[in-house]
């Protein structure tokens, strides 16, 4: 080999010393090129549709489910004979409202992972990717450009759910701050979705594989997560020995003694003899085995799992107050409420559900003592990896190329 | 090759200059070499060939000049710049014509023009202009608003001529630009790259079209299984193997009598087209007109039965059949 080319192989050992340059003219052209090809094609008319159409059957039935099983006045509330005031019922918006976020998110990670999965690769099968490259847009222009027209397609899809959240806020129940919130989270959720796909477009040569593996990815999130927690949990389980100090009558035990306040039942039977009762005879003590899950160990697990994000990140619901007695009343079924908080108190240390109590009762948890938030973790742990993603993907775009796949021709 | 060895010399790592000097190109993939070892040089205004049978690596070595390859080994100079070290620079003085055109779905020709204009960052006035310009130079101005992909083979081609035209560039890197055009677009196709090259540009060009690259090329590349073969003005090729000549006569049987009483080698079956013989270059041709002449053989036309580049070529692919 000559001198000049040992050089260039020497030279090419260095890193590139060229920082890839990014304009927003140049995000914006790749963007708006992509997006009118997705808006040419016609079929995401019918696909919105169906998306909407989907949505509004949903919506109905859960109002109308939740109107039938509201809780009605006689047989929730038994007033006294002073006591004519009628609360409030619980508002269905509340139910209504998570229960259509979390159909929302659901249906939304089907749909979206087909909107990037082919992004890459799909334009190289197509040959329109390499010409792409040899244009002065740099591969992070290319890269960013395709997500935002992806990202923005999903939140096309997003925005027509506003009518029906609109209905449930109306329904009552719903706070605003919820409700911006909640469409934050799942819009930042599927842009996460949206670059993790893009990335594994980026990275397989075939676009069926890279489409069947971004819906792997996706399910990996939403349920891998619940199934790795739920297997992972019986592997925290701590064993300890427990001392148990128990009364022993040598005679037969005393009767339970049977409390009638309403004196509505004849009398009981004689009471039983006495010296049967009061003090037992002795105690003994017994040794055993105990073992306890300990969830907050392995609580971490659930964090990515974008339905336990959304759950966890909605501000938990106003309290509610009769108008007239002041009284707090009582709570309407939340779902992402309900999630939010199981996912919290697998966080809390101190709740040993396994412990046999015999005794004690265990005191209220005090406020300070709530178990912190899961959602900043989880968040942060998806933005992360989205943004890896897309580092991954600007990477693989990087020409001119080194190493190809197998079997893969750059044009 | 000595050629291109003084041009990368005298390009040297700092004075740019325009054209392409490549030497000692390599690159493989895997065990595959596709190019073993090209060196070639396309100069500012000339139309360089690039001639190998299927195979032979000129794809893949234009990939290498379209900064979308890093060479395994090698020398580079395109337009005066490393296109491995300096892609950027590089890619704004190229423009690339790969060998298929690409599906965009249903833009239309227009759009696509404009998008690559803004890929380019031509200032955005400049953009339907340029489009307009590009569209009527490659005879397209009635299809601009037609879905790219209803257009025929030919059309795709002229589009994507036009598209490695958009950004004005220095240096021009066609692969298989004739392929599928229709008689009358290669006639134009010879006068844009003409054209071009004329106006100082450097046009490298692969093509199996030789009849058409005679007319169009002044510098012929021939390479075969990754490596130069040959490099040569197209002026001074001159095969020296003996290649079938056709002689066409008014009377066909005095001829072939005639070339019978010479003691010439005729090939294949005489027919409309005449009677081929072998003949080693110009001067045996000339000696057998003249005899045939002598002979009152009403002769009307003696002439090489392929043009040069082809002979030429089949002369170097020889080994193979
Ligand atoms: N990405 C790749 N992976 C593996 N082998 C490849 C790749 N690209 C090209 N080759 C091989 O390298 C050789 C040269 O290919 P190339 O496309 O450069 O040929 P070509 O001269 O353009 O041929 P044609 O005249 O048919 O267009 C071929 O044998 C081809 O199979
Ligand atoms: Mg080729």
């Amino acid at each position: 080999m000559s001198t000049a080319a040992q050089q260039v192989i020497e030279r090419g050992g260095d890193p590139e010393p060229r920082v890839p340059r990014m304009s927003w003219r140049g995000i914006a052209t790749v963007a708006m090129h992509e997006f009118r090809i997705r808006l040419r094609t016609g079929r995401w008319r019918w696909l919105l549709g169906a998306w909407f159409v989907v949505l509004l059957v949903f919506t109905s039935l859960l109002r109308w489910a939740l109107a039938a099983a509201r809780p009605t006045f006689p047989a929730y509330y038994m007033g006294g004979p002073g006591q004519v005031d009628i609360p409030p019922p619980p508002p269905i918006g509340t139910p209504m409202f998570g229960g259509l976020m979390l159909f929302v998110l659901g249906l939304a990670l089907l749909v979206v992972p087909a909107l990037t999965a082919q992004s890459v690769n799909g334009d190289r099968e197509r040959g329109v990717l390499a010409t792409l490259q040899v244009t002065l847009l740099t591969p992070t222009e290319i890269a960013l450009g395709k997500l935002l027209a992806a990202w923005l397609t999903a939140l096309v899809f997003l925005a027509t759910t506003v009518p029906l959240v609109v209905w449930s806020v109306i329904e009552g129940g719903v706070g605003l701050g919820r409700v911006v919130v909640t469409m934050l989270v799942v819009a930042l959720l599927l842009g996460v979705v949206c670059a993790v796909a893009q990335c594994l477009s980026a990275l397989l040569a075939r676009s069926t594989t890279s489409a069947v593996l971004s819906y792997m990815a996706v399910f990996a999130l939403a349920v891998g997560t619940v199934i790795a927690f739920a297997l992972t949990l019986p592997l925290t389980a701590e064993t300890r020995s427990v001392t148990e100090r128990f009364p022993v009558w040598d005679g037969p035990p005393p009767e339970e003694e049977f409390i009638d306040p309403d004196g509505r039942f004849p009398p009981p039977a004689p009471p039983t003899p006495p010296g049967r009762q009061g003090e037992p005879d002795r105690w003994e003590t017994q040794t055993y085995q105990v073992s306890d899950v300990r969830p907050e160990k392995v609580w971490w697990l659930l964090a990515p799992n974008p339905f336990v994000i959304l759950a966890d990140a909605a501000p938990s619901t106003q309290p509610r107050f009769d108008p007239r007695s002041g009284a707090r009343l009582a709570e309407p079924l939340d779902p992402l409420g309900e999630i939010g908080h199981a996912v919290r108190e697998a966080r809390d240390p101190s709740d040993h559900r396994a412990e046999p109590r015999f005794d004690t009762v265990p005191p209220e948890p005090t406020p300070e003592q709530q178990p912190g938030p899961v959602w900043p973790y989880g968040l942060v742990f998806d933005v992360l990896l989205g943004a890896g993603a897309v580092a991954l993907t600007i990477r693989r775009l990087r020409t001119p190329v080194r190493k190809l796949p197998r079997g893969v021709r750059i044009a | 090759m000595a050629e291109t060895e003084v041009l990368v010399a005298a390009g040297g790592a700092s004075a740019p200059q325009g054209g392409i000097v490549a030497a000692n190109v390599r690159r493989t993939f895997g065990d595959v070499v596709a190019v073993d070892d090209i060196g070639l040089a396309a100069p500012a205004g000339c139309v360089t060939a690039l001639v190998g049978p299927n195979g032979a690596g000129k794809t893949t070595l234009l990939l290498v000049l379209a900064t979308l390859l890093t060479p395994d080994a090698g020398q580079i100079r395109v337009a005066g710049y490393d296109p491995v070290r300096e892609p950027r620079e590089v890619r704004a003085r190229i423009g690339w014509m790969p060998d298929a055109f690409g599906t965009y779905d249903t833009l239309t020709a227009r759009e696509v023009l404009e998008f690559v204009a803004a890929a380019y960052r031509l200032p955005r006035a400049r953009h339907t202009v340029r489009a307009r310009e590009l569209l009527a130079l490659v005879h397209l101005a009635q299809f601009a608003d037609r879905p790219v992909h209803v257009l025929s083979r030919g059309q795709k081609q002229r589009l994507g001529l036009a598209r490695a035209l958009v950004h004005d560039p220095a240096v021009l890197l066609l692969d298989e630009p004739a392929a599928g055009l229709d008689p009358r677009s290669r006639i134009e196709l010879r006068g844009i790259l003409r054209g071009l090259a004329a106006e100082g540009r450097a046009v490298l060009v692969s093509s199996h079209v030789l009849a058409e690259l005679e007319e169009t090329a002044d510098r012929v590349v021939f390479v075969d299984g990754g490596r130069t073969v040959d490099e040569h003005h197209l002026a001074d090729l001159r095969p020296t193997q003996r290649r079938p000549w056709r002689l066409r006569a008014l009377d066909q049987e005095l001829l072939l009598s005639s070339l019978a009483g010479l003691g010439a080698v005729i090939t294949g079956e005489p027919g409309l087209a005449g009677v081929e013989v072998m003949l080693a270059g110009d001067e045996e041709a000339a000696e057998l007109v003249a005899a045939l002449v002598r002979d009152g053989v009403p002769i009307v036309a003696c002439a090489p039965a392929a043009g040069t580049l082809e002979a030429a070529y089949l002369e170097m692919t020889e080994d193979r059949r």
